[in-house]
């Protein structure tokens, strides 16, 4: 399921991380990469405001499509 | 030697560069307020401390000389997401720092600990500041220090840069670090972990990511679940909200104006110009000149040159100061990235993202510091479009000539500021489609929006009052030099004819000359005169020289500039008025601003687009309003009516031939494409 389809206060793994190279790479020196938990805290004008490692991170629509959960 | 400060965006790296040395940069609550490195010396009580630890390892055989603080912009990683991101690889790599302070945001552990990883790699001595401590506490969640610091087998400080403490251990021991760890190898459990790994940089990187969590599961003790929903959180649903969120910030940036333009900034500024610049000081000069018995001439260039130029200007600190202050709080208090997210949508559909109102917020205080905000934006076309955007937004400079303008031909009314606001929300939004049409191909990838949201924090007082100071200081700097300059050159031009000697008429002047040049091309604006000419030019060197300009030429005192049948009132029609406002407001900023623009967009052409897009929006703007305001208000064609249809009908086709040549180059690429597929 990706994450754009989550509920808000769904915590789950990370299975995959989609989407172009470069904005892969930097999703994971954020920590949000394949095997991390990743909670959606809520949707907002639009946004996934999400929790990676203990910090808050706002997300559009096509980021949240690429960010596949288990 | 040289102190290397690196860490997390918004860990606090500035406020703790800021607190060792005594400088007072810019600090904000967002990830991304520092674009550029910065440098200086400790301040005088941590270079004592410096002296004392570095003669208690040397045994006072050597000082440690001049110790240089470098604070650079926050990085996630050492390889570069962003061209900020860029400096701080370059700097830690290339120019071997005698130690790095890893600046820690202890609340978020795990993620910054991936980045320290990478720089314990480098070889050069580091040693780790836990910031915020004070934070985690609150929250009831632990660190255990000295187990972390064996784990890496580094000096692990916990500090609060914002109120100072642990600051005098962190630089002893880092000037410590500096000597003692110089030959120091990685921590053997750090080396097998992650170098043991072996592989390409993906694998070492995983491993990287795999060992700072084993040992934040170690040493970090939480007390809640980072899940939980915060007070962040609830109040980003209202902040955040699609509805309210636009609401909110509507109001917050009225409230600003409000307090600046209207409020006290707007009283005292109106005070000092009106009593003090009108008539106290040139009164008191002039009575001190005659009973000195200067000669007249100079008398005259002292009081209605450099006196009358520069005080039309100087009368505007209250308001730049109330301005500034009420930014910093707001860029202090977190604000800054929510605004981001409520107005994403909205800029996506000029093809930005969330990401370039900051800089645009950053620009109401002063464009140069807001084109440079556009740094942290990834994509190269989205930053270029942000950089050339962003000077539309009316900066602090630019509203002491939307006040002179709106106190002549619209007294007592309330709609001007907000109208000029209007009008250049309305011109980005437009200039947003033009440019995406112009540089981006059809279809191309929309960009993508990803930003840490800060944790809200109570603004700080102490730097919102540093912060403004800071800026009435700047300001007084540049009315006593640029701006002192140009007047003079200004008023000798007004005063003089070409054979040097003083005329009896201005319009025999050398600047009525020059100024008659350029008048004619104002002409479908309404705006055909040499007074009018002179200001513009002399305000592309500082746009407070407008006023000064204007003051100088139309006035021998201010008192008759600001009143409605004064000789501002003689050469505009509050219709031209507002075109003058307009121009103003959107042909290309000061020399400075475009500077910072030059280095932003990288490479001579594309300032030339820039510039060029910059002036046909602001001339374009200007001379509909003259001419469809004219028509309107006044029921007859302005001057300069055939003209400016055939300019209109000009500037139209350039556009349209920008765009067909743009997507001339698309159906190139994808031609090519298709042939190297068919291949």
């Amino acid at each position: 399921m990706p994450l754009s389809k989550a509920r808000p206060g769904h915590c789950g793994q990370i299975k995959a991380v989609n989407g172009n190279e470069k904005m892969r790479k930097f999703l994971f020196t954020l920590g949000c990469s394949e095997g991390e938990e990743v909670t959606l805290i809520s949707v907002l004008a639009g946004n996934y405001i999400i929790n990676v490692k203990d910090s808050r991170y706002a997300i559009d629509r096509n980021i949240a499509k690429a960010i596949e959960l288990i | 030697m040289k102190i290397a400060l690196a860490g997390n965006p918004n860990s606090g790296k500035t406020t703790l560069f800021n607190a060792i040395t005594g400088r007072t940069e810019y600090v904000g609550n967002w990830p991304g307020v520092t674009v550029e490195k910065k440098e200086a010396d400790l301040n005088r009580v941590f270079r004592r401390i410096a002296a004392k630890a570095f003669a208690e390892i040397s045994g006072g055989a050597h000082s440690s000389g001049r110790i240089r603080v470098v604070d650079l912009p926050g990085a996630y990683s050492i390889s570069p997401f962003t061209s900020e991101e860029a400096i701080t690889r370059d700097f830690v790599t290339g120019e071997n720092p005698d130690v790095i302070i890893n600046i820690i945001d202890c609340s978020s552990l795990e993620r910054s600990l991936f980045f320290t990883t990478q720089l314990l790699e480098l070889g050069i001595p580091l040693v780790i500041a836990l910031n915020k401590v004070d934070i985690i506490r609150r929250h009831g969640d632990k660190v255990d220090v000295s187990g972390l610091a064996d784990a890496l087998d580094c000096r692990i400080i916990e500090v609060s840069a914002n109120d100072g403490e642990g600051l005098d251990k962190l630089v002893a021991e880092a000037v410590k670090a500096s000597v003692q760890d110089r030959e120091k190898l990685p921590a053997a459990g750090f080396d097998t972990a992650v170098a043991g790994a072996g592989g390409d940089e993906d694998g070492l990187d995983r491993a990287r990511q795999a060992y700072a969590k084993t040992i934040t599961g170690k040493y970090f003790f939480r007390k809640r679940s980072a899940n939980e929903i915060t007070f962040s959180d609830k109040a980003d649903r209202v902040v955040a909200h699609p509805v309210f969120g636009l609401i909110i910030f509507a109001l917050i940036m009225w409230g600003v104006y409000a307090l600046s333009i209207n409020g006290i900034g707007g009283w005292a500024s109106g005070y000092i110009n009106d009593v003090l610049f009108a008539e106290a000081i040139p009164d008191a000069l002039n009575s001190f000149f005659e009973s000195i018995g200067l000669s007249p001439i100079l008398q005259m260039l002292i009081v209605d040159g450099a006196v009358g130029g520069v005080g039309a200007v100087l009368g505007f600190i209250p308001l730049i100061m109330v301005l500034f202050f009420c930014l910093a709080l707001l860029e202090d208090s977190g604000y800054m990235a929510r605004v981001a997210v409520v107005m994403d949508r909205y800029f996506k559909k000029i093809g930005l993202s969330g990401k370039s109102i900051i800089p645009m917020i950053v620009g109401t205080g002063c464009s140069i510091p807001g084109v440079m905000a556009t740094r942290t934006i990834e994509d190269d076309t989205e930053r270029r479009i942000t950089t050339i955007l962003t000077p539309f937004v009316p900066c602090g400079a630019k509203l002491p000539v939307i006040a002179l303008f709106a106190a002549v031909f619209f007294p007592g009314a309330t709609w001007v500021f907000p109208s000029i606001y209007l009008l250049a929300g309305l011109v980005i939004i437009a200039g947003g489609l033009l440019l995406k049409k112009i540089f981006r191909y059809e279809g191309e990838n929309i960009s993508s929006f990803i930003l840490e949201l800060p944790e809200y924090k109570l603004p700080s007082l102490k730097h919102a009052l540093r912060q403004m100071l800071k800026q009435a200081i700047a300001f007084i700097k540049k009315a006593a030099t640029i701006i002192l300059v140009m007047n003079t050159l200004v008023w000798f031009m007004q005063t003089y004819g070409w054979n040097l000697r003083p005329v009896e008429d201005q319009s025999m002047s050398i600047l009525a000359a020059i100024g008659g040049v350029a008048a004619p091309l104002l002409l479908p604006l309404g705006l055909a005169s040499w007074q009018m000419a002179s200001s513009i030019v002399t305000g592309f060197i500082a746009k407070e020289n407008v006023v000064a300009t204007l003051a100088i030429l139309l006035a021998s005192s201010e008192d008759a500039l600001y009143t409605a049948t004064g000789p501002l009132a003689e050469m505009f029609t509050p219709v031209t008025a507002f075109a003058f406002l307009a121009f103003n407001l959107f042909a290309p900023p000061c020399f400075a601003a475009v500077g910072a623009m030059n280095s932003e967009l990288g490479g001579r052409r594309w300032i030339f687009k820039a510039l060029l897009f910059q002036l046909g929006v602001g001339y374009a703007v200007a001379m509909l309003i003259t001419q469809i305001g004219t028509l309107i208000v006044y029921g007859r064609p302005a001057d300069g009516a055939l003209a400016s249809i055939i300019i209109a009908a000009a500037l139209v086709g350039l556009v349209i031939a920008a765009i067909r040549i743009r997507n001339g180059k698309t159906r190139g690429i994808s031609n090519t494409m298709r042939e190297e597929n068919a291949l």
